[in-house]
């Protein structure tokens, strides 16, 4: 199971906090599945560590984060 | 307490920078930067501002940013506090205290935390504004 976090203005939109994913989605497909493709800018991390290769396939345990730019401070 | 933390409660300015005072006498300069909920913002009133933080990573990317700049820059301490609630105008939101046996290494190593902060750190603000509420999205 990949357990997947939105953030922000990206929670907001999707009305939700998290979601479930399947193992072995790359990032871009599980992000088109979760109907986030079109959220630009979107800043992903895997295991919270911020990723920019969207051909990671996402493994079991992986928590992936979908947010936006940050804005703390 | 901890050098780094993120927390709801307020800060004392002067608690954190005895803290870092204490750490050594060797200091002969110490730069503060203390980050403030504004009243008004993009041209219209600000009533409030809530924060939302992804927990865990942000913490992380805040204490490697002050193991960072304590490699980059030739100072001696630094302590950072980001809070994490909702403020009103006139609050505290977020405080940098640098240490260095001479000003200026202080004085930028200050400037390159907050504004590397702004990049790094997994922390959010919406605006409660007249209109409705509104994410801030830039980091001027």
């Amino acid at each position: 199971m990949v357990k997947v976090l939105f953030f922000g203005a990206v929670a907001d939109k999707l009305g939700k906090r998290s979601a479930d994913a399947q193992v072995g989605l790359s990032l871009a497909e599980l992000i088109a599945q979760l109907e986030c493709a079109d959220i630009q800018p979107l800043l992903v991390a895997v295991n919270q560590e911020q990723i920019q290769d969207m051909d990671y396939l996402v493994q079991d345990g992986d928590e992936v984060a979908l947010m936006p730019p940050f804005s703390g401070g | 307490m901890k050098a780094v933390r993120i927390q709801e409660e307020d800060f004392s300015v002067e608690e954190e920078v005895n803290t870092l005072r204490e750490t050594s006498q060797r200091m002969g300069g110490i730069v503060t930067f203390l980050g403030c909920a504004r009243d008004f913002s993009e041209g219209r009133d600000v009533f409030s501002i809530n924060f939302e933080q992804y927990a865990g990573m942000a913490t992380a990317a805040m204490q490697s940013l002050r193991d960072e700049a304590l490699k980059i820059f030739d100072i001696m301490d630094v302590r950072i506090v980001h809070r994490v609630t909702t403020v009103h105008a006139g609050d505290q939101i977020v405080l940098i205290v640098v240490g260095a046996e001479h000003r200026k290494p202080a004085f930028e190593a200050c400037e390159w935390i907050i504004d590397t902060l702004k990049q790094r750190v997994p922390i959010w603000k919406k605006e409660v504004t007249p209109d409705g509420d509104a994410w801030v999205t830039q980091h001027p």
